[in-house]
């Protein structure tokens, strides 16, 4: 009888051992996917694309359920809900040549203080952007001295250089596109991105 | 002969850069939660600077939660081993290469800019599969 019994835990145990996936819609509602690219060491076709799907791992052809309605496991939930806020961005212009800000952007700097109290080992990446005059190693350097000089006078205005990091990423994000060799002070910018 | 530690500081000095660079930041934690570095083993707390290679370990009411220069975002349930194995990221063309190995546990993931710089260049390892991240939130989990 012992036997039996153990014998069906370990069935049932058997039965929920198994990796699984959940995919998720993201954060603007779309379904996004997943490729399992290999299932006990042997490559797959398949793509999980259903949004609110499990997946079980491991099987030869992968199939995707639905959720249904009793949703997530609660572990699975808690786990969600744990996971950190998005990145946040914020577009800081100044005076051409300077690092005096315009005046709009004073009360941009109010709002990435407010977000990086609001979270937990935050940190702030700080990224120029030039706009399409010069070539594209000049126009890295030059956003990179950009979002350095930004990061040096963010530290000034009191905020802690060791959670700061300065990226140049020149004419590749244009603001406002245009063709190359076009000067243009919306693209001349700075992006303060806070995680 | 005499010239070799040299070379081997050098190179040793060459190689460290890349590898020290900070590939992520703890944001919270909570009960047993702790980096594996090599031999090291460093608390998880919020702010702790990860690097490529580091193993996420909870223990059974343990939790932690970690964004990535990319954007990516992990939160990591109890009873967990990941490893984070690669990651190189260019941060001026927001390209890269990423690679979790799930051992244990559970991790729910958003993919960030890695995932979107190539097909395929974020892949997620669990004992029996290996995933292709396309996009964009997703839990995993392992059962011991």
């Amino acid at each position: 009888m012992n036997r039996v019994v153990l014998s069906l835990a370990a069935l049932l145990l058997g039965g929920c051992a198994t990796s699984s996936l959940v995919l998720l819609p993201d954060d603007e509602g779309q379904p996004g996917s997943v490729a399992v690219l290999e299932s006990k060491g042997r490559p797959t076709d398949a793509v999980i694309a259903d949004a609110n799907s499990r997946t079980k791992l491991g099987a030869a052809t992968p199939v995707a359920r639905p959720l249904g309605r009793k949703g997530l496991k609660a572990g699975e939930a808690a786990l969600v809900g744990g996971l950190p806020p998005p990145a946040k961005g914020f577009i800081l212009y100044f005076e051409q040549g300077t690092t005096t800000l315009t005046p709009q952007s004073q009360a941009v700097l109010g709002q990435i203080r407010q977000e990086l109290a609001a979270r937990s080992g935050s940190e702030l990446e700080v990224t120029g952007h030039t706009d399409t005059v010069g070539n594209e190693a000049d126009n890295d350097r030059l956003s990179l001295q950009r979002a350095e000089e930004v990061v040096g006078w963010l530290a000034s205005q009191g905020f802690d250089r060791s959670i700061m990091t300065a990226v140049g990423r020149g004419e590749r994000q244009l603001m406002q596109p245009t063709i190359d060799n076009v000067d243009s002070a919306a693209n001349r910018r700075v992006e303060v991105i806070v995680r | 002969m005499r010239r070799l530690p040299f070379a081997f500081g050098l190179l040793a000095l060459l190689s460290s850069s890349p590898a020290a660079a900070e590939i992520a930041r703890i944001k919270v934690a909570s009960g047993i939660a702790a980096i594996e570095r090599g031999s090291q083993r460093l608390r998880a707390s919020p702010g702790l600077q990860l690097l490529a290679g580091d193993r996420l370990v909870t223990g059974k009411d343990g939790r932690m939660s970690l964004t990535f220069i990319d954007n990516t975002r992990f939160a990591v349930g109890p009873n967990s081993r990941v490893s984070v194995s690669e990651f190189q990221y260019d941060r001026t063309r927001q390209r890269g290469r990423f690679l979790t190995r799930v051992d244990r546990g559970s991790l729910a993931v958003v993919s960030g800019r890695i995932a979107k710089s190539n097909r395929d260049s974020m892949k997620v390892r669990t004992p029996n599969s290996l995933l292709g991240v396309r996009g964009t939130k997703f839990v995993i989990t392992v059962p011991q």
